[in-house]
């Protein structure tokens, strides 16, 4: 059974001019242990994703549904106390943000001790005391010292240190990093990159990867689903998706193919590239293949009949008409 | 924290020498000869002479103010013109009904309007925010004197659950003391209440909308944890600074509701010395009044370092 199963997701929001539909029918597994990046071009509902799996929308004017399994159970279906005890237990977030994500008058201790006196009912002295093992264990120098300090003190850099010591304080099953590193600069974001991998294999959690950066992909994911338009284009693992992408638009995004494993520091390092054309308005109902508009091998099924996510070849999942002529193109 | 304390102590020295010299000009700013103001219309001009000797209006201002200041300073506020009594006397057997009047105030105030911003932040839109900025629109726009007035109606003459007026020095009682002063000072309050509950209402929808809100959602925290711990204490900030600037209007307010409710108090006394043109009884209580305000600030300034770490001098 895999760690966590979204099923059919979808999350709409209600707005004055309209139903947002920002995520679509999305579907995907992640197993205990696993990497999964989650990419697409902004706005198609990366974010709206892993708040949705958390619960962290507002309802409303948001409104999910489908199935969100994790551990054989719906967190859907889970009353709010529930739901409480997985967020920052079980499931765990980083937010891209690491300069306003932290509570400003509260000290670094204060907010990582928080996470375990809730969920492990620690006293607040021993509380303290894994604040201080916690930020050791992300890197942060001198952390008795540190700990007492508050986040306007600190880099931004540290700051997401102190987040990534926040996420996995109580040794969560699943890490959800929303582009942990696009504020970072590159230095940085290399640290933390390693930082995030070191320690997954210490603590032994699966990581949601929401990213933009292919070579962040490239570096961390063992599995990549790429999203457009709040749907699941393509799944595959990186090898696949790297060596040989199937969906045009995946195609597109990957430009300038970055070599699997190049350094992030290197050339290798690329960002999505622009795609021609428009990401169709969310707050229609989509006709046909969600990409058609901006397709450079549109045909006239394409206009009309939606692809269904199909497997090509043992677990890569394209959703298009002409997967097979794709790849001969 | 400690030296800024200090030095913020000290830079009220300067603010209250010019409220001090205001207070003091107040009698000369008054048009016409403030001797023959003091001694009123059916004065005869040996008596406007030997008001105009007593009060030293004979010699230059300046000095005058600084003989005034120099006595202010040794806790000597002269002597009403009235009852010859010393101010200081009269104010201080006056003093309790006006510090209870708006110690209760000050304490309903804030355990009323905070609570009240609060849940209707977090309940944005619905039916008891809705409830919430009703009240406060009303609060707003009613002035104490008829709050004053409906209450004592509708709570004492109607309900008869309050006296309708007068006070009871608490020495006597907190209960009696209580039942005396609940009325006047939720209508004094009910002004306050409705700016202080919009405050915090406006303050907390912007501190919920942050990104470290949803980082403790995030974390498993529980809604009253995260109104009360991680979103109040960013909004402590501008509250505090409003209960500051509101206290100024609380002061006001408290002459009008001592007025209503028959109160004793310092309020009363400057009414009346106003109406009697008893110049050094108005100075001493405006003198008095001004001190309050600039400690309550001093101490809202103080307050900010303890609230946000960011804010250091
Ligand atoms: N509260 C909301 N009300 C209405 N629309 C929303 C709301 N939240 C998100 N959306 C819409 O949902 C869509 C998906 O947003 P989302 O933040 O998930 O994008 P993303 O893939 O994370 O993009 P980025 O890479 O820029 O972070 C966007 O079109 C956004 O406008
Ligand atoms: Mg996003």
């Amino acid at each position: 059974m895999a760690l966590l199963e979204v099923e059919n997701l979808q999350t709409h929001f209600a707005t004055l001019d309209g139903v947002v539909r920002a995520v679509e029918g999305l579907s995907f597994k992640i197993d205990a242990g696993e990497t999964v990046a989650i990419v697409g071009e902004s706005g198609c509902g990366k974010s709206v994703t892993s708040m949705s799996i958390l619960r962290l929308i507002q309802e409303p004017p948001g409104k999910i549904a489908g199935k969100i399994n994790f551990r054989g159970r719906n967190l859907l279906d889970l009353p709010d106390v529930e739901m409480r005890k997985i967020r920052g237990k079980d499931i765990s977030m980083i937010f891209q943000e690491p300069m306003t994500s932290l509570n400003p008058v509260l000290t670094v201790g204060r907010q990582i001790g928080e996470t375990v006196r809730l969920h492990e009912g620690l006293t607040a002295q021993e509380a303290e005391k894994r604040g201080i093992e916690m930020l050791g264990l992300v890197g942060i120098p001198a952390p008795e010292r540190r700990v007492k300090e508050y986040p306007h003190q600190l880099s931004g850099g540290m700051r997401q240190r102190v987040m990534i010591a926040m996420a996995l304080a109580c040794n969560p099953k699943l890490l959800i990093a929303d582009e942990p590193t696009t504020a970072l600069d590159v230095t940085i974001q290399a640290q933390i990159l390693d930082l995030m991998r070191d320690l997954k294999t210490r603590v032994g959690a699966a990581i949601m990867l929401i990213t933009h950066d292919l070579g962040v992909v490239a570096e961390m994911a063992e599995r990549v689903v790429v999203m457009y338009a709040g749907r699941k284009v393509e799944e595959a693992t990186a090898v696949q998706i790297f060596g040989n992408p199937q969906h045009p638009y995946t195609r597109g995004l990957l430009g300038a193919v970055p070599k699997l494993g190049s350094s992030l520091q290197g050339h290798g390092r690329t960002k999505l590239t622009e795609i021609q054309g428009q990401v169709p308005s969310l707050r229609q109902r989509i006709v046909g293949c969600a990409f058609a508009s901006r397709c450079p091998i549109v045909t006239d099924v394409c206009r009309q009949v939606a692809p269904a996510v199909e497997a090509k070849t043992p677990g890569h999942y394209v959703a298009c008409h002409y997967a097979e002529r794709a790849v001969a193109a | 924290m400690f030296a800024y304390a200090i030095r913020r102590i000290l830079a009220t020295i300067p603010v209250m020498a010019i409220v001090a010299l205001f207070v003091f000009s107040l009698l000369y700013l008054a048009p016409g000869d403030p001797a023959a103001i003091i001694a009123g219309d059916q004065a005869t001009p040996a008596d406007v002479d030997r008001i105009r000797i007593s009060l030293g209006l004979d010699r230059p201002f300046l000095i005058r103010f600084g003989e005034w200041a120099w006595q202010v300073l040794n806790g000597d506020l002269g002597v009403s013109i009235f009852t010859n009594l010393p101010v200081t006397h009269m104010i201080s057997q006056r003093i309790e009904p006006t510090l209870s009047l708006m110690s209760l105030t000050l304490i309903f105030s804030i355990s009323f309007a905070i609570p009240m911003g609060v849940l209707a932040a977090w309940k944005q839109g619905a039916w008891i925010d809705r409830v919430v900025m009703v009240v406060a629109v009303l609060g707003f726009s009613v002035p104490v004197f008829v709050v004053g007035y409906i209450l004592a109606y509708a709570f004492a003459l109607q309900l008869d659950w309050f006296p309708v007026q007068g006070y009871t020095p608490i020495s006597v009682g907190i209960l009696p003391w209580f039942q005396n002063l609940a009325l006047p000072s939720l209508a004094l309050g009910l002004a306050f209440i409705a700016l202080l509950a919009r405050i915090t209402r406006a303050t907390m929808l912007e501190v919920l909308s942050q990104d470290y809100v949803r980082t403790a959602k995030a974390k498993g925290v529980d809604q009253r944890a995260i109104l009360f711990v991680h979103a109040l204490k960013n909004a402590a900030v501008p509250i505090v600074t409003i209960i500051g600037i509101g206290f100024a209007g609380l002061i006001g307010g408290a002459v009008v509701t001592e007025s209503v409710f028959a109160i004793p108090g310092v309020g009363r006394l400057v009414v009346d010395a106003i109406l009697r043109r008893d110049y050094p009884v108005i100075q001493g209580v405006v003198l008095m009044f001004s001190f309050v305000y600039v400690l309550v600030n001093l101490a809202v300034d103080l307050l900010y370092t303890l609230f946000d770490p960011r804010i250091r001098y």
